[in-house]
């Protein structure tokens, strides 16, 4: 039976990109998945796509199809998969890159900490942030803190340990001084209460936010130095890990969780997985992101 | 809770014949999708699609939405029946007709976010069951389409008491059904299930609309059940919620409901849920653009 010819029945809007994406794009986002753990989604392929364009050019790489062969030719970290990484990533370095994780922060894990450690003596939070890069996380994180100073963490110490590989991160991170590209994301009640104008392009972030965050150079696969990163409540490394083959990469999360207090988090970058490098860490899911957590000795989870 | 309350329920769904016009064709269908696949007839399934123009219009339409399959628009029912498979057309025609029979009106909770996580629900069930062995995903699918027929029959019935709950889950950031217990003393789950068994749904959907929150309780079909209240959680993490931020975390693999699914079926282990939950975020946009066409506002032959 064929009903009469429907006026109304036009397709729905497919979805933007990912129609008319070759292929070959969701090999590659398979492959970068499944070697680095980053997950480009379907209505991102495009942006895997531009990546990927920009390293064709560099190789004078003509079809998605060459670049493939290229790209599976030297499969390790090492090789071309490095470049292509770090193109996908480089849009990602900003303050207040990802409002989930912040809004799960505040509103949910900070509660859930000072509730557990409210019989504590001290009462001190210490965060890490694992690859600082040019300080954009450590900065946010601190930004937030304050903010919760006069609430719930009133007569809390507020410690964060910035780490990077990269001494000229390290520089550039204890500078703190960010262009228009850097704060894109930073609402102007943030900009006027914690940064001062340096030009018209450039704000710098204000001394007592500083003051929250101690910055140093700090290598993830030196076991020694990372024994004495400890008593951490929360960690993030965001984008550091995916350039890590899976044996280091496993030692670094293997190190986080013994870092970590119980009832701590450890988060990575929002389109980033773990995947099963670590059975001790619970995967749990907050409204738009997701962390690791350390079961805390009164859940019952340990 | 007590019988006297369980009465004033019944009585009160009893009442709801005066419902806005449910289609011709919902009650018919509602049966064949109690029948085994075997036994149903495709040109009954044709015969019924095809009963009311504009529900046939928009299942074609649905059936071209990137979320069931079809690249293209099907030229006619049958073709679709005979691409997609009867069972799948089922469904889609499920959507549509439950799309017709409750009109976008005031309702405390906004229909077009009941839809977007009654949808998204029904997706995430389908998707989640194709990675199992042997699970019936369209039956999977319809689970999770009208796991929450409740909250419909909470705004139609309870509107008052209803409004208050939607209040004070908004406040306070807890789960719906938390608040409906703090608030009225019953939940979605007991008037929805009032309402399957007034439709005659089949025993399993009975389940899974009276026992989605409380999967231990059940006592047929716990798998289906437990699948539907592991996607339920998972839509409400990932933007397919209420429309406000529960203030909780939430830990699938410890949920009691994915132990009872994992006895079921063991390949569960296997199962990256990181790379499902970034798949699920592909499908979003998708799910909003379907319920603008099915259920918006909007007439949706315009």
């Amino acid at each position: 039976m064929t009903i009469a010819p429907q006026p109304a029945a036009a397709p729905l809007t497919p979805r933007k990109g990912a129609e008319t994406v070759d292929p070959v794009y969701r090999q590659i986002r398979d492959l970068v998945y499944k070697v680095s753990g980053i997950y480009k989604a379907e209505e991102k392929l495009y942006l895997l796509a531009d990546g990927c364009g920009r390293r064709m050019k560099q190789l004078n790489a003509r079809t998605p199809r060459e670049y493939w062969d290229v790209l599976t030719a030297q499969p390790g970290r090492d090789g071309e998969l490095r470049h292509l990484l770090n193109e996908i990533t480089i849009g990602e370095t900003s303050l207040f890159r990802s409002q989930p994780q912040l809004d799960a922060l505040r509103k949910v894990i900070l509660p859930e900490i000072v509730a557990e450690k409210t019989k504590q003596i001290t009462k001190r939070l210490r965060i890490w942030s694992a690859g600082c890069s040019t300080g954009e996380e450590s900065y946010t994180l601190a930004m937030n803190m304050l903010e919760e100073s006069e609430r719930l963490l009133k007569g809390w110490t507020v410690e964060i340990l910035a780490t990077d590989l990269n001494d000229r991160s390290v520089e550039a991170a204890k500078a703190g001084i960010y262009g228009d590209y850097a704060l894109r994301n930073t609402t102007d009640y943030f900009k006027r209460k914690y940064f001062t104008t340096i030009d018209e392009k450039k704000l710098q972030v204000r001394p007592e936010v500083k003051k929250l965050i101690n910055f140093s150079r700090l290598n993830l696969q030196d076991d020694s130095k990372m024994l004495f990163m400890k008593g951490m409540d929360l960690i993030f490394c965001c984008n550091v890990l995916i350039y890590f083959d899976g044996a280091s990469k496993s030692k670094v999360i293997n190190h986080f969780f013994t870092n970590l207090n119980f009832g701590g988090y450890f988060f990575l970058g929002t389109s980033e997985s773990l995947m099963k490098l670590n059975e001790q860490f619970h995967l749990v899911h907050f409204p738009g992101t997701i962390a690791y957590w350390k079961p805390s000795l009164s859940s019952g989870k340990l | 809770m007590n019988t006297s309350f369980t009465s004033t329920i019944r009585q009160r769904v009893e009442g709801i014949e005066t419902m806005p016009a449910i289609p011709a064709v919902f009650l018919p269908l509602l049966k064949m999708l109690g029948d085994s696949a075997e036994e149903v007839n495709v040109d009954e399934v044709v015969r019924l699609v095809s009963y009311d123009n504009t529900i046939a219009a928009q299942c074609l339409r649905v059936a071209s939405s990137p979320l069931f399959g079809l690249a293209q628009l099907p030229r006619s029912i049958k073709g679709a029946v005979m691409s997609l498979g009867v069972r799948r057309v089922e469904t889609i025609l499920l959507t549509c007709c439950l799309g017709q029979a409750f009109p976008a009106e005031k309702w405390a909770l906004d229909p077009e976010v009941f839809w977007r996580h009654s949808l998204g629900c029904a997706m995430v069930c389908r998707k989640f069951s194709e990675k199992l062995i042997a699970v019936d995903a369209e039956k999977a699918y319809m689970a999770g389409l009208l796991h929450d027929l409740g909250f419909m029959v909470n705004c139609l019935v309870f509107p008052k008491e209803f409004a208050a709950t939607m209040e004070r889950a908004c406040q306070q950031g807890i789960p719906l059904h938390e608040a409906e217990l703090a608030t009225m003393g019953f939940t979605h789950c007991e008037t929805g299930q009032a309402l399957a068994e007034k439709w005659k749904l089949g025993d399993d959907v009975v389940e899974v609309i009276g026992h989605h929150h409380a999967v231990e309780q059940c006592q047929k079909a716990q798998p289906l059940v437990a699948l539907v209240h592991l996607s339920d959680l998972l839509c409400r993490m990932r933007g397919l919620g209420y429309g406000y931020y529960e203030r909780h975390k939430v830990d699938l693999i410890s949920d009691p409901a994915w132990a009872i699914l994992l006895k079921e079926h063991r390949e569960l282990e296997g199962m990256d849920l990181v790379r499902f939950t970034f798949e699920l975020d592909e499908a979003v946009e998708d799910i909003h653009a379907l319920v603008s066409t099915v259920f918006g506002s909007a007439p949706a032959t315009a």
